[in-house]
Order: C-alpha cells, then sequence, then structure tokens
C-alpha cells in the first residue's frame, strides 16, 4: 500500500489540507464569522479543502446544523473580502459544516460532540484527523482542553491538534500554568498557538528578504546597524472593547506577542533550514537573548500612555477614560513605548525600540532598520546624520520595502538628497495575498507550525516583558498623557532622544 | 517598411520613455514603478489576434512585471525587419502609483528570422530569465525557429494540433519546455491527486485498473498527457482515449475493485465523483492569461512534465 501520495505535484500544485475536520468552539463569536470562517470558505474556493472536510462548530447558543450554515453563509458573504462567492462551492462546503451546542464546563458536552465526530469520519472518511480550535475567551482554554481530553478526544485514529489564540497568559506564571494544562491532554508539538502577525505576507517575506538574499545579511548587525524602530499603530480607539482592554493594554496586547515575535524574525540568526524546530529554534533563541531590565532601566527605557480627548478631523474623539465600560481613572497603557537590548554578538549595544499604541495619527505597522552615517562626510552640505540609510519593512496597511539612501541632486554641484526606492509587495506583484488566518489555517491542517508561537518563545517573551508590567502597575501615571491622533507621549520622543535618536514618522 | 533595428537606438528609446514616463507623472503624481523579472519574448503570426495578445501580455504584467518583446511574424515576402517601442502601464487598485512595463515590438519576414537573435540577445533584460513564448506553428517547424528558442532559458508552446512525438524535439538541449497543452490539466490533475490524500482511496491505488478519457478534439494532446501522467503513477494501468463530442473538453474515470472516480467539467466548475459521491470546485475556463501564469511561475525544471513527456518521445505511449 502506498504511504504516499504518489500523484503529488508540488511544483504545480498547491499545497492542501489532508482530509480533517476543524471544530471551532465559540463558533457564534466575531473571529470565528470575520476570520476564521471566510478564511475556510476562501481555502474551499482555491481548491485547497479535501472532499471529505468538515467543521464543527461548538456554541452555547442552541442551533441546528442548517441554521449554523445560514449562519456561516451570512458571514462568509459579509465578510469575505476579496472573493468571489460561488454558490455551487459553497454548497459542497456547507455540506461538511455542522454544529453542536453546548457550554464549554460541561462534560457532557464533549460526549456529544465525539459521537458527532465519529458519525463525521465515518460518513465523510476524514479518518479520524481533527484540529481543535479554540475561539472562546482565554479563560476557558483550560477547561475545554481538559474536557476534550476527559472524552478522549485528545487522542484518535488520525492526528488531534488544538489552536489557540492569545492571549498565552497575563504573566509568566499564568502563560506556564496554561500550558501545563494544555499539555495534560496535547502534546507541546500539538499545541498551536496562533499570532496572526506571523501569517501576514510582509513578515513571511522577512525571512526571504534576510535569507533568501546574501547582500543585506553581511550589513545586518552591529557594526553597520545604529537602531531598530519597530511601530504597530492604530488610528482608532478600543472600539467597545474598552472593558477587556482595560485588563489587557498595550503592552501586554501587542508588545509582548506580536511586536517581539516580529524583532525575533528581524533579529533571529539564520536557521539550518526552513523546517518548523529549526525556524522556531532560532525566533526561541533570541527572545531569550533579550536583555531583562532592572527596575531603575525600566523607568529609563520604556514609557507608557494613554490618550486623551481630541478633535480629530472636525470630530471630537473620546479619551480612553470616556470610552463605555472604561474606569474614569484606569491606568491601562492604550500606548507602550519601550527599548529592549539583545545580548548576543550580532547585536549588543543596538536599541530596538518597539512602540505601539492606539489612536496615534495613523493605521500602521513598519519595521525602520537606520544604518550607520558613512564614517566621513565628504560632500560639502551633507547631513549624512540627519538622512541615514534606513531600510523600511512595511507590513500594513501597504506591504512593501523601501530603501532610502543619498542621491547626487541633478544639476552643477555635488549637492545631495535622500531618495527612496520602493518595493510594493501588492503593486509589484498583482497576485492576491492570502489573508494571515488562510495561511495560518492551512498549515495548522496541514502540520506546518513554522509561523505558530512554542511555548518556550511565550515564556521567553513574558520574561522580557513581566518586569515591565510589574514596574508600570506598581506606579501611578499622570494619565492621560497624549492627545488622541498625535504619535504618544513626549516621554516617548525623549526616551529615544536620550541616545540621540527620533522616532520615524511613517 | 525599415529592413534593419538597431538595438542601441532601441535601448536609448526605452530608457527615453522612463524620462518621459517620469516627467508625465512627475506634476502631481506619485511618480511610476518600475518592475521587472524577466524578458518575455512573445512570436505570433500577423494574422493572430493582437488586440487580445495585448490584453493578456497587459494581464500578465502585475504578476509577471517583464520586458515585452513581442515578435510579429508577417510571413515570406519581401525581406522586412522593424520596431517600435511603448509602455505598458497601469494603476493598481486602491494606490497612487502607476506601475509600467517595457514593450517592443518587431516586425519580421521569414527571410529576416534569422537577424532576430542579434536584435533580442542586447535588448533582454540583463540578469533575468528570457522566455520565449511561441504561438505560430509555422514558425515551429521552421529552422530559424532553433536559433531563437536557444537565446531562451524556456519556451512555451501549445503542442496542440502537432503530433506528441515531435514536442521533445522543440527545445534544444539545456532549454526548459512549457505546453500549455499540458498546463490545462494542473487542476485536473491537482483535483485528482486530492482523491488520494484520503488514505482509504489511496489504500486502493495499487487496484485501479483502466483509465477512459474522453475529449474534445481541441484538446487531443491534453487527454493524452493526462493519461500518459496517470500512467507514469500507476504502471500497468489500462488506458483509453477516446475522441467525443458528449463532454465538456475532458472527461476522465478511473476504475478499479472499490474504487471508481470520474472528473468531469461541468462549465466553470469541475465536477468530482468518488464511488458515486459528487462534490464540485471551480475551474475557470482556460484562457491564454491563466496557463501562461502558470508557466511563467516556473523557471526551471518540471521532472514530472519531463518524465510525461518521456513516455512520448519513446514512443512507449498510445
Amino acid at each position: 500500500m502506498p504511504v504516499e501520495n504518489p500523484f503529488q505535484d508540488p511544483l504545480r500544485f498547491e499545497r492542501q489540507v489532508p482530509e480533517c475536520v476543524v471544530v471551532i468552539f465559540g463558533a457564534n463569536g466575531d473571529l470565528t464569522k470575520r476570520k476564521l470562517m471566510p478564511a475556510l470558505y476562501r481555502l474551499a474556493y482555491d481548491r485547497r479543502l479535501s472532499a471529505g472536510f468538515a467543521v464543527v462548530g461548538v456554541s452555547r447558543t442552541p442551533l441546528s446544523d442548517d441554521q449554523f450554515r445560514e449562519k456561516m453563509l451570512d458571514a462568509v458573504k459579509h465578510f469575505s473580502e476579496d472573493t468571489t462567492f460561488d454558490e455551487s462551492v459553497w454548497k459542497t462546503f456547507a455540506e461538511g459544516l455542522f454544529y453542536v451546542a453546548g457550554d464549554i464546563g460541561d462534560n457532557d458536552l464533549y460526549q456529544r460532540l465525539a459521537s458527532r465526530l465519529t458519525e463525521i469520519e465515518d460518513a465523510r472518511h476524514t479518518g479520524g484527523s481533527v484540529m481543535f480550535y479554540l475561539s472562546t475567551q482565554p479563560s476557558q482554554y483550560a477547561a475545554a482542553a481538559l474536557g476534550l481530553g476527559s472524552a478522549g478526544l485528545g487522542k484518535g485514529n488520525g492526528w488531534r491538534r488544538l489552536v489557540v489564540e492569545k492571549p498565552f497568559g497575563h504573566d509568566l506564571a499564568s502563560a506556564k500554568e496554561l500550558s501545563g494544562k494544555l499539555h495534560q491532554v496535547f502534546d507541546e508539538s500539538e499545541v498551536y498557538r496562533i499570532d496572526h502577525y506571523l501569517g501576514k505576507e510582509t513578515v513571511q517575506n522577512i525571512l526571504a528578504f534576510r535569507f533568501g538574499n546574501g547582500i543585506f545579511e553581511p550589513l545586518w548587525n552591529r557594526r553597520y546597524v545604529n537602531h531598530v524602530q519597530i511601530t504597530a499603530a492604530e488610528s482608532i480607539g478600543v472600539e467597545g472593547r474598552g472593558a477587556y482592554y482595560q485588563e489587557a493594554g498595550a503592552l501586554a496586547d501587542m508588545i509582548q506577542n506580536h511586536m517581539l515575535q516580529v524583532m525575533s524574525t528581524i533579529a533571529m540568526e539564520p536557521s539550518a533550514s526552513f523546517g518548523a524546530t529549526s525556524v522556531r529554534d532560532e525566533r526561541s533563541k533570541l527572545l531569550r537573548s533579550i536583555l531583562h531590565m532592572s527596575p531603575d532601566d525600566i523607568r529609563c527605557n520604556s514609557v507608557p500612555g494613554q490618550y486623551g480627548p481630541a478633535r480629530i478631523g472636525g470630530q471630537d474623539v473620546p479619551g480612553f477614560r470616556q470610552e463605555p465600560g472604561v474606569d474614569p481613572n484606569s491606568q491601562t497603557n492604550t500606548f507602550a513605548a519601550v527599548t529592549f537590548f539583545v545580548e548576543n554578538w550580532r547585536w549588543a549595544g543596538v536599541p530596538f525600540y518597539l512602540r505601539s499604541g492606539k489612536r496615534l495619527p495613523k493605521r500602521v505597522t513598519e519595521i525602520a532598520i537606520h544604518f550607520n552615517p558613512a564614517p566621513l562626510a565628504m560632500f560639502a552640505g551633507e547631513d549624512a546624520e540627519r538622512s541615514p540609510n534606513l531600510l523600511i519593512l512595511r507590513i500594513q496597511p501597504e506591504e512593501g520595502i523601501s530603501m532610502k539612501f543619498l542621491s547626487k541632486r541633478p544639476g552643477s554641484g555635488m549637492n545631495l538628497r535622500p531618495v527612496s526606492m520602493d518595493f510594493n509587495y501588492g503593486s509589484s506583484f498583482g497576485e492576491r495575498s492570502p489573508s494571515a488566518y488562510e495561511t495560518l489555517l492551512l498549515d495548522a491542517m496541514i502540520g506546518d507550525a513554522t509561523l505558530y508561537t512554542r511555548q518556550d518563545m511565550v515564556e521567553a517573551s513574558w520574561a522580557a516583558v513581566e518586569p515591565i508590567q510589574n514596574v508600570w502597575r506598581g506606579t501611578r501615571y499622570d494619565f492621560p498623557n497624549y492627545a488622541a491622533g498625535t504619535w504618544g507621549p513626549a516621554a516617548s520622543d525623549e526616551m529615544l532622544a536620550r541616545r540621540g535618536h527620533v522616532w520615524r514618522k511613517p | 517598411m525599415s529592413a534593419t533595428v538597431n538595438p542601441d537606438r532601441v535601448l536609448k528609446e526605452l530608457a527615453d520613455l522612463w524620462v518621459t514616463l517620469g516627467k508625465e507623472n512627475g506634476e502631481g503624481g506619485a511618480g511610476i514603478l518600475r518592475a521587472c523579472t524577466m524578458t518575455l519574448v512573445v512570436a505570433a503570426e500577423t494574422g493572430d489576434d493582437w488586440s487580445a495578445l495585448g490584453e493578456t501580455v497587459a494581464a500578465l504584467m502585475p504578476e509577471h512585471p517583464a520586458r515585452t518583446i513581442s515578435i510579429r511574424l508577417c510571413g515570406s515576402g519581401e525581406r522586412a525587419l522593424s520596431e517600435r517601442v511603448y509602455s505598458q502601464c497601469w494603476m493598481p487598485f486602491g494606490q497612487r502609483r502607476q506601475i509600467c512595463c517595457e514593450q517592443v515590438e518587431l516586425t519580421a519576414s521569414d527571410s529576416a528570422l534569422l537577424d532576430l537573435p542579434p536584435v533580442v540577445r542586447p535588448l533582454a533584460v540583463p540578469d533575468l530569465p528570457l522566455i520565449l513564448w511561441c504561438r505560430s506553428p509555422r514558425l515551429l517547424a521552421m529552422p530559424e525557429f532553433k536559433s531563437m528558442a536557444s537565446m531562451a532559458q524556456k519556451v512555451i508552446i501549445d503542442s496542440e494540433g502537432m503530433p506528441l512525438k515531435d514536442v521533445p524535439r522543440v527545445a534544444p538541449q539545456g532549454v526548459l519546455l512549457g505546453d500549455l497543452a499540458w498546463t490545462r490539466l494542473t487542476r485536473w490533475r491537482e483535483t485528482l491527486s486530492q482523491v488520494f490524500e484520503n488514505k482509504e482511496n489511496l489504500a486502493k491505488l495499487p487496484a485501479l485498473k483502466k483509465l477512459a478519457v474522453s475529449h474534445v478534439r481541441s484538446q487531443t494532446n491534453t487527454a493524452a498527457y493526462l493519461a500518459g501522467w496517470v500512467s507514469t503513477v500507476i504502471p500497468g494501468i489500462e488506458t483509453a482515449v477516446t475522441p467525443t463530442e458528449s463532454c465538456d473538453s475532458l472527461c476522465a474515470r478511473l476504475t478499479g475493485d472499490g474504487l471508481e472516480v470520474q472528473l468531469e467539467r461541468q462549465q466553470d466548475r469541475l465536477a468530482v465523483t468518488v464511488n458515486g459521491q459528487t462534490h464540485y470546485t471551480s475551474l475557470s475556463m482556460f484562457t491564454d492569461y491563466l496557463l501562461m501564469r502558470e508557466e511563467l511561475s516556473i523557471v526551471q525544471r518540471d521532472p514530472v512534465f519531463e518524465r510525461v513527456l518521456a513516455r512520448f518521445s519513446s514512443g512507449s505511449q498510445h
């Protein structure tokens, strides 16, 4: 009997999902409707899913299979951004949608789920492979995993995988505790911690850019790189999520996970291969190399912020404390800026400035690598200090890469001016880029964990961030300290100014 | 009509083109972006649908930005060789900046064909692959084609209408070959492969005994390739390839103990029936754009195609 499919042709065929069932806990939630179901439908549309592929939605609301299909149809039609709706593809896809109602804390749910999975396995020949996706409140992750374990669903005829959304704990101890509970049922190799930033095309392109080209890597170190700025700015406020956000804040919500993952991709050593273990080993090593700061260092190298009310574009915008559900005396950081240092030979002494915030002037995520100026200013009027070579890796909204360098201004005399050379990912290649969730769901179903976060990476991130969180929690700040629509508190600019640097205005 | 083309002059015209485009966009515009991943040489007869061909090339540019050299073959008669230079620009949706690619159009009579390689070579973008898409069966049969093909990293043809045994000899030694008659099969092959991602079906693969392919006349080689491909995967399988007008392009049926798989195009979707259970996937109607889009993505050896092609060159198939 053949073990591998001899019809495969990787050169021409798209990667395809083997027969399996995806069980989504929180099937009535926003994430399922806005991201997961449109992504799965798109995979079906692109012929990535097998004929027997099935989805089982799990949620408390009582629904029949048909009612669930109706809801998901609405979601796909409403939230698929650049996908043509095809009735016949939907019909085939919808035949594989099922629903089980129940409470995550109720053991009976898992027994019913087990029976349903057996029926589906028999009817759709899925071979017993199941991926459980926890799109629920983080407080329910452990209960769901343990419930699956108690019903014997952690093991089966095929593979079993568990996908969890961030946050992975709210500090180092809780991250470890959560992992401990997940590991009672699932092996670490079966746990896929999703960080949708890593699924973005440009974040993956960082790896291609760094390790597919020979010319950048020699410059990628403390000799040539002056400092690195990573910005993840949002122009919107908390948008009705004030109560949730109040507990998290920008440091935990963005820097601890997304931004440190991006930083690890920028700064990691080349891996021996593009295998999941090799790449994640290098990311993990980098995260473990981040300097853990003392409380005094933290006060110099980090800045929390919270936006206050302002008038933007002729409209009054409330401050964070005026948002619904937010404590009027809240000390939550809606802005966080941190200077990290990496203690290894490549990066020793190079500041990595990370900032993230809400209600900043625009929505933008980018990495700016500032190179050292030329050692000798030989041209009159040259201001290389003011115009250093810059490499900008833009993650959103317009994915691409720009290089800024000095060039002679046309005409007589040797006058230089900075010019920017742009590579725009979306317009240089007209092909549609898959959404982050398409990429990540496909990877998880195929069993490729390269873009997923491993437990040691989560712990290393918390180990770097938790001391900052502790200092901030122990300090009473005079919030709000920046007006909505500005680039954050003045202290954030001062943090860079102390090293002679200036935040780039993206 | 002029009978000479000076590559240096063409290159200067190309350079001037960018200056002009830059000026046009300089005032109030966000500038233009110059992108290039290859040189695409398209050879087609004057009688070909040049308007449709232009649209195909334009559609390919966003994904495969290239300097395009179109060769208009004007047949026998007075020796003629001439050129014109222009650009193809587009504004990506939601963007402020135009993307432009260069186009050079050469017109050549049969007697000037041997003069083409010395003109095309200096016009090719350095350090990037040169792909020759030959749409003219007449040119393929001419001895001059070899010298044109030897400039390329890859030659793309559509073998429908020519004997399959001649296909392996189209590309000179060391030049990659793409055949759109094979490319038409990719989605079919992918869908068939998907059936065997299921372990139960995979276990029954050795039990498959027969493949029946029926096809419309215009897809004779595509059908033969399908049978050839399945034969390389399941050696010894009995294959029957028959022309028909009753199916929509192509219909394939694999049968054996406990497994029956049928693939059939139904307008813009592919119906896949496995042991009586049918499901559908989207299958766009093949256009030159879709086929070329795939072929231009593959500038490397294609071992699966080479294996199938070898069956025809050795005459072991059919």
